[in-house]
Parts: C-alpha cells; structure tokens; sequence
C-alpha cells in the first residue's frame, strides 16, 4: 500500500467577510517532495497555508496531513497538534527572545527541559553555520540572518511538512541565494515534504518536484515545473512561469505560445529588431515578425542594432487553447 | 534669500514661545508651590506627621496601589479578549467598554450611590444594599471600574503594535497552545504596555478627587486630594493653607518618583513605528462557546459596573420624592426644574464657553509642540508637556493660586490656564501619535510633485492627520467640560462651572437635583462625544475591503 500523502487538501473554500480567498483548491503532497504554490500577490498562496497550518477556519472542504484529518467538518485540530513547521514571510521572530532561545522553543513545547532544549537548538544553529548568532535577539540580527533563525526554528520542530510562507520575499538577491542554498541542503537531509509558497518563477521552477499555479483563489494548474513552463494550460499560467510572447502559428494553425528561448536569429523568417536588452549571460530581442511580436533570447551581448532586419526560425511552439487571448 | 531661512528663523521663535508658555503655566507655578513651603517655614514634618494627614497620604498610597492591582488584571484581560475577531458582537464591545470614560467621575462615583447605596434601586426593589459603598471598598471598586477601560487602552494599543499575530502563529506552529502562546509570547510582549498602563493607573489614581470625595469624604475616609480640597474650602486659616500647599507639593514629588523611572525604562520599549492595528487579529481559530461565555462576561460586567447605576441615576432624577417607590406613578420633571435654574444655565454656558476654548487652544498648542519636537530645540518642551499628564490636578490648581492668585483668583481665567496646563498632554500626545504614523514619503512624494512645505501639509498630511486633531480636540474638549478636581478648588462668585454646582449640590446632600444635575452633566459630555466619535470614524482611513483582521496578510 502507498504511504498516505503529506499533504492532502480536498476542495478547500476560504472566505473573508464573504470576499472568497480560496475557491475549491484540491492539492496533494507526496512524503518528501516539495510543492511550489506560485501566484501573484493576493491569489490566495498564505490563506492556503494558514489553512493547513490551523491558524484559519475554512468555511468548507477538507486537509489531511500525512492520512490524518485534521480540518473537515467541525473538526479543527489547533496548529500546536498539527505536525508541520512554518517559515514566515516578515521572519516572525520573537523580539524577546535570543536566536538561541526562539529555536529552543519546539523542543521546550514538546517537553524537553531547558538544558536539553538549547543543546538541541545550538546544534541545528551550528548546522545552519549561525551558531554566532546565538544570543542575539531578532533587532541585532540582519534580514538573511532572521530567516535562517527562522528556518532553524521550523527546523527544529521536526515536521513532516513544512510550510513556506514566501521566506525569500524581503530579503536581497544575494541573501536570498545563501538562504535558498541552505533551504536546498536542509531538504535533501531531513527527506520532509515542502509547501513553497512564492511569487517568483525562477524560485518555483529551480527548487520544487512540483509546482502549482494559484489565480484568485482557483488551481490553475498543476505539474513538474518542466510541465508548467512548457505546456501551460492557458497564457495566464504561462506569463506566471516566465516570459513568453503569443504569436500566430506560421502553419495558420492558430495563436501559439513561443518562450523566449525557443526561437532564435537566423533562419528563413522574417523580422525587424525594436528593442534590444543586454542582460549579461544573454541578451533580449524585441521583434516584429508578420506573425506577431515576438522575444527572442541569444548568448552573449547584442548583436544587432535596433532597425535591423534579421531572419529567424522558430524552434518549438505552444498551441494555446481557446479560452486564452 | 536661500530657502529654509524663514521658516527655521520662524520654528526657532515657535520654540521660545512654546518653552515660556510652559515655564508659564507648569514650571512657574510648581516652583512657586515649593518656594511658598520653604520660605514659609513650613513644618513639613509636623504636618506630614499628624495623625489626620498621615492617615490620607497612607489612604491615598495604598488605594492608589490597590486600584492598580485590581484595574490591571481586568483591563488586560479586556484587551485580550477584544483582540479576537470572532467575539461576538465585538464591534459594540469595542465602545461600550470605552464607555466608563464618558461618564465624568463624580457622575459615576454619584450613580453608584443611587444603585447599590442604602435607599438606592437594589435597597429599593430586591432590599439588598451595599453598607461598604461609601468607604474605602467603594472608593476602590469605583476607582477600578473608572481605571480598568485606560488600562484596556493602553494594553490594546500596545498590543496590536508589538504582538503581530505572526509572532502568536509561530508560537502556535512550534507546538504551543493557545494558553502557553499567550503566556510566553503575546503577554510577554504586552509587558511593557501594562507597566505603563500600571503607573499610569497608580499615579493618576493618587491625584484622582471626584470619587473619593463622593463615596470617601461623608465615611470619613479622606485622602490627600479630599483632604486638600477640605483644607482649601474653609479658607482663611494659614496653617491649613500651608497644609494644603505641603500635600500638593508632595504629591507631586510622589508622582515625579513613580514616573521618571517608570519612563526611562519603559519609554524606549514603547516606541513603535509600526502602526497599531485596531482590527484586532487571532493567530488561530477559538472555541465558539468560549467566546460565547467571554461575550456574556463582558455584558455582565458593564450591566453592574455602568449600565445599573447610570439607570438608577436616572430613576433617581425622574422620582419625584426620596423614600416613594421608583415607579413610572411616581415619576415626574420636578427635579430638573429645579435645577435648572439661570444660576445653573450660566454655570453651563460657562463650562461649556471653557471647554471649547480650551480644546481650541490646545488642538494649535499641542500640533505645535508636536511639530517643534521634530526638531532638537523643540523635544525638551515636548518631553515636558508630556510629563504634565501625571501632574495632579489638585497641585497644579494649587500651584497656578499661589502663583497668579493675587491678580486671576476666582476668573474663569485662572481656570481657563489650569485647564490649559492639565490637558495640553492629551492634545499633544495624540497628535504627535498620528504625526509618526503619516509615512515620511508622502510628504516627500508632495514636495518632490512640487508643493511648497505648506501646500504639501495642506494636500497630504491634513487629512490623514483630521481624525487626531478632531480626536484631540473632542477628549480636551469632553475632560474640560466635566473637570471639577482644579476648578472646585479654583472657581469664585461668578465663576462656577456646571460641575462645580452638581458637587456642591451633592454636599448639600439634595438626592433629586444632585443625580438631574448628575443626568445633564452625562448627557452633557456624552451626546457630543457620541456624535465626534462618529464623524472621527468615518473620517479615519478606510482599509482594504474584505480582507479584516488576521487576513490582511494571509492574502
């Protein structure tokens, strides 16, 4: 028999004052893989995991966690006695407490004496290489180092899934690196299921086995992240995974999806250069083809001016559906 | 002339101006006080060491202490359960709490009398009466229901600007429960807020006069402020004058004592940029019938401690003669015509004429001193202002007779002055409050679209900042209008204030008149209080429809 999922959440309908947040959101979480929730602000990715946290009441549907139920009916098992641990988008650090002491804090609920509880915590902070850290409190701390306290204290409640509140949200590019590299680590050695909620593409699609798109409350779609940037369900969930233009299929089969890598300079078609962009590893084109506007991506700096005339060829191509203008 | 000339010429000038009111006003007058005890060669420990005023300085210390002990757990626990959004009917809870703070103290230590007193509507219908009420327990239970809606204040406000609901989530998702949440994380973090709350309650719970002098003075129960006020009211002796001045002196020196520490620990721990949200969040859903009981809590508490005197006040007013049965057969305008004599007319013509001045006065003073203190010059006057908050009435009304009595003793000038250094905190405090919440950048972003520094005050900042004006106009303007601690030791012949009479009428012990006076007196304060709040609510910024309480974020 299969093991149960992590995670199963079951028709999940969220309202505020009557304004719906969530609106039948059906997702599963298999033991050990990490699901990206990816979605513009307000498309409903922290009422989700407030949702399977236990800090709100859905006003329908169901969550299990690892085959228990613990929302559904008029059951609402409280967050303390769910086995999941979060990491906050503004770190939620207690200002009153050391790094020490906040890490500490999981294994003091679970019983663990004093002594115990900082040993515990000073070895999750040496693994996280924050051990310098330790007796400071949250002000003393920089936004890169809070998460990672953060990070450790999730960490240190020892869960079955975790909860990522988009963790990298305030912090800056390169901060956001080392912290992403240690979440990366962390996982391959705890082997715990991941809910990875996000607004950024490249977050989504370089850290999950899975990533689910979120609209106004509505699952878009859901797939391996190779899956939703290739064959997005529709232009929506295209432009939320990455660049992409819409031109009309040079065989008049209909509008088609083109990702700036899947044309390139140089070929039989025609087009004219509108705008360049120099992006360092690469460069951008704008151009202008018969068929549509189109971006194309090329190694290296530009190579040609604006105005230029230039041909191409179209590599791969995305049939768009119906439903997306 | 290179920009930024005038108008730093101009706040340099402000600054002055501000510093020499308050010198004017406070400094002058206190130093004076302690001037008078010394060169009088007061025997200050032959005074302090009578019997008579020993026992009132004990009384007033550990009423003082007890009243804070006793407001602190029930203004804390108001807070906390106010926080959460799914109390029922939260909204109504929200004001009917506040509502102690409407009704003037002596309206609320008089209509306790009328309710739970011997011959007041429990004695009346079930023929139960509280024997205590008059005495210190009264004095004390009184004093806790008037302190416990500050205490809710300031915890509320301390705890929606320090206690994220984040921080309560996280304590929750690291396996607390709700009880261990509160006690490691939420309540940890309201500790500065209810320390405050506490010296805040202490200190002006020892200049407090209207209660104990109501349901303290006919028991004989006496404390510094009623004992100066006795002190005063006979005149004409110097040895009790010169007591009076000693009391007034040391209970400010006592109140100096308890705040200056209390501020330097706690001030910094206070000060927060974020700004407090009222809306109130719960870091995880509760138990309905918990709230339920809370809710049902909360309706009894307010039914006992306001609703019920305030109705037997009223049943008071309307019965026509003491001892007659409180039945609408026997209810009848007598007493308020009586009352309301042109005697009574002018003492509200006056009350009401001081009121609106001395809000209008303050609203410019307190915006000015909230502004100057943005500047290096201006936060010594700032800092002092703010310390007159803890000054009690009582010396600062002594204090401002001994030192413009000679020429302003008996006008409604001096009165006007008291009125003037007593509330100048509250109208600097809440605008300075709205001035470091408005965002910095808005102003920026005004100048940088090209507006001059006044038209960038005028088009951004104004309206943001109308709610505090109108708020600090409304509690000056509602504290001045009941006041009767300063101007019962203040007013003379043609000076009384519609207060003043109701206390007099009191002591005359007039049942009928004293509780119709009582009735106008709280109508007085609280149908325009009611209407200011209103217009204040709609004036104030609206959110984000749709997404209250602990959902702002959760999006």
């Amino acid at each position: 028999m299969p093991p149960d999922p992590a995670l199963e959440v079951v028709d999940l309908e969220v309202a505020y004052d009557g304004t719906p947040a969530l609106r039948g959101v059906s997702l599963t979480v298999a033991p050990g893989e990490v699901l990206a929730l990816l979605g513009p602000s307000g498309s409903g990715k922290s009422t989700l995991l407030h949702a399977v946290a236990g800090f709100l009441v859905p006003s329908a549907g169901s969550v299990r966690l690892g085959g228990t139920e613990v929302t559904g009916g008029r059951r609402i098992v409280p967050p303390e006695r769910r086995d999941v641990g979060v990491v906050f988008q503004n770190y939620a650090l207690w200002p009153h407490l050391s790094a020490l002491d906040t890490v500490a804090y999981p294994a003091r609920r679970r019983g663990a004496g004093r002594t115990q509880a900082r040993s515990e915590a000073r070895a999750i902070l040496e693994r996280l290489r924050i051990a310098s850290l330790a007796d400071r409190r949250p002000a003393e701390l920089s936004g890169g180092e809070q998460q990672r306290v953060g990070l450790a204290r999730a960490l240190a409640r020892r869960p079955s899934l975790y909860l990522f509140d988009e963790p990298t949200a305030h912090l800056d590019t390169h901060v956001r690196g080392v912290f992403l590299d240690e979440l990366w680590a962390r996982r391959r050695d705890s082997g715990a299921a991941a809910v990875y909620a996000t607004h950024d593409a490249e977050e989504a699609l370089g850290l999950a086995d899975r990533v689910a798109l979120l609209s106004e409350g509505r699952l878009l779609q859901v797939g391996t992240p190779q899956q939703v940037y290739a064959e997005p369900v529709d232009l929506f969930a295209a432009r939320l995974t990455g660049p992409a233009s819409v031109i009309d299929a040079p065989d008049g089969g209909g509008p088609v999806l083109v990702r700036p890598g899947w044309a390139c300079l140089g070929g039989p078609l025609e087009a004219e250069v509108r705008a360049v962009w120099f992006r360092g590893p690469h460069s951008d084109y704008l151009a202008e083809t018969p068929l549509g506007q189109l971006l194309v991506r090329e190694p290296g700096p530009p190579r040609h001016p604006v105005g230029a005339r230039v041909g191409w060829t179209l590599l791969q191509s995305w049939p768009l559906g119906a439903s997306s203008t | 002339m290179p920009p930024g000339t005038a108008p730093i010429g101009g706040r340099a000038g402000a600054t002055v101006a501000m510093g020499v009111l308050l010198a004017a006003l406070v400094v002058f007058p206190v130093l004076r006080l302690g001037a008078v005890v010394w060169t009088e060669g007061a025997d200050v420990a032959g005074i302090l060491g009578s019997p008579g005023v020993l026992t009132a300085v004990r009384n007033t210390v550990v009423l003082a202490a007890a009243v804070t002990v006793a407001a602190l757990p029930i203004g804390v626990g108001t807070a906390l359960v106010l926080r959460r959004p799914d109390l029922p009917g939260r909204a109504f809870w929200q004001i009917a709490v506040l509502l102690p703070v409407l009704v003037p103290d002596f309206v609320l230590g008089y209509s306790w009398t009328q309710a739970y007193a011997r011959a007041g509507f429990t004695d009346a219908v079930l023929g139960l009466h509280w024997a205590g009420l008059l005495g210190p327990a009264g004095v004390w239970l009184v004093l806790v229901v008037n302190a416990a809606p500050l205490v809710y204040l300031v915890v509320a406000v301390g705890l929606a600007a320090r206690a994220e609901p984040d921080l309560e989530r996280a304590a929750r998702a690291s396996g607390a429960g709700s009880a261990t949440a509160l006690l490691t994380v939420t309540l940890r973090l309201a500790l500065p807020a209810v320390a405050a709350a506490g010296v805040l309650v202490f200190v002006l719970t020892l200049g407090t006069f209207a209660i104990p002098q109501v349901l303290g003075a006919p028991a004989g129960f006496d404390t510094v402020t009623t004992r100066i006020y006795a002190d005063l009211s006979l005149g004409g002796d110097p040895a009790l004058f010169l007591e009076a001045v000693t009391l007034a002196l040391l209970l400010v020196l006592v109140a100096a004592a308890c705040v200056a520490p209390a501020d330097a620990l706690l001030g910094p721990r206070l000060r927060s940029t974020r700004p407090a949200d009222a809306q109130g969040t719960a870091a995880a859903p509760g138990r309905r019938d918990v709230r339920r009981a809370q809710a049902l809590g909360l309706a009894g508490y307010l039914a006992l401690t306001l609703a019920l005197p305030l109705a037997a006040l009223l049943l008071s007013s309307v019965t026509r003669a003491l001892g007659v049965p409180p039945t609408p057969g026997n209810w009848g305008l007598d007493h308020f015509r009586s009352v309301l004599t042109p005697r009574t007319g002018e003492a509200l013509g006056r009350s009401v004429g001081l009121a609106v001045v001395t809000a209008t006065l303050l609203v410019v003073l307190g915006g000015l001193v909230a502004v100057l203190e943005r500047r290096r010059g201006g936060r010594t006057t700032a800092t002092l202002v703010t310390l007159t908050l803890v000054l009690p009435g009582t010396t600062l009304a002594v204090a401002l007779l001994i030192a413009y009595g000679r020429w302003l003793s008996g006008t409604l000038i001096l009165i006007l002055l008291a009125y003037l250094a007593k509330l100048w905190a509250f109208a600097h405090r809440s605008i300075a409050g709205a001035l470091d919440r408005l965002p910095p950048d808005e102003l920026r972003a005004a100048r940088a679209g090209g507006a001059g520094p006044i038209t960038a005050v005028r088009t951004v900042a104004l309206r943001p900042l109308a709610p505090a004006l109108l708020g600090a106009w409304l509690v000056c303007f509602l504290t001045a209008l009941h006041e009767v601690t300063m101007s019962s030791l203040l007013y003379g012949a043609g000076s009384e204030t519609l207060a003043v009479v109701v206390l007099n009428s009191q002591e005359l012990g007039r049942i009928g008149p004293t509780a119709a006076l009582s009735v106008v007196l709280f109508l007085l304060v609280a149908v325009p209080a009611l209407i200011l709040w209103w217009v204040i609510g709609r004036l104030a910024p609206r959110r984000a429809a749709g997404l209250p309480g602990g959902a702002t974020r959760a999006a």
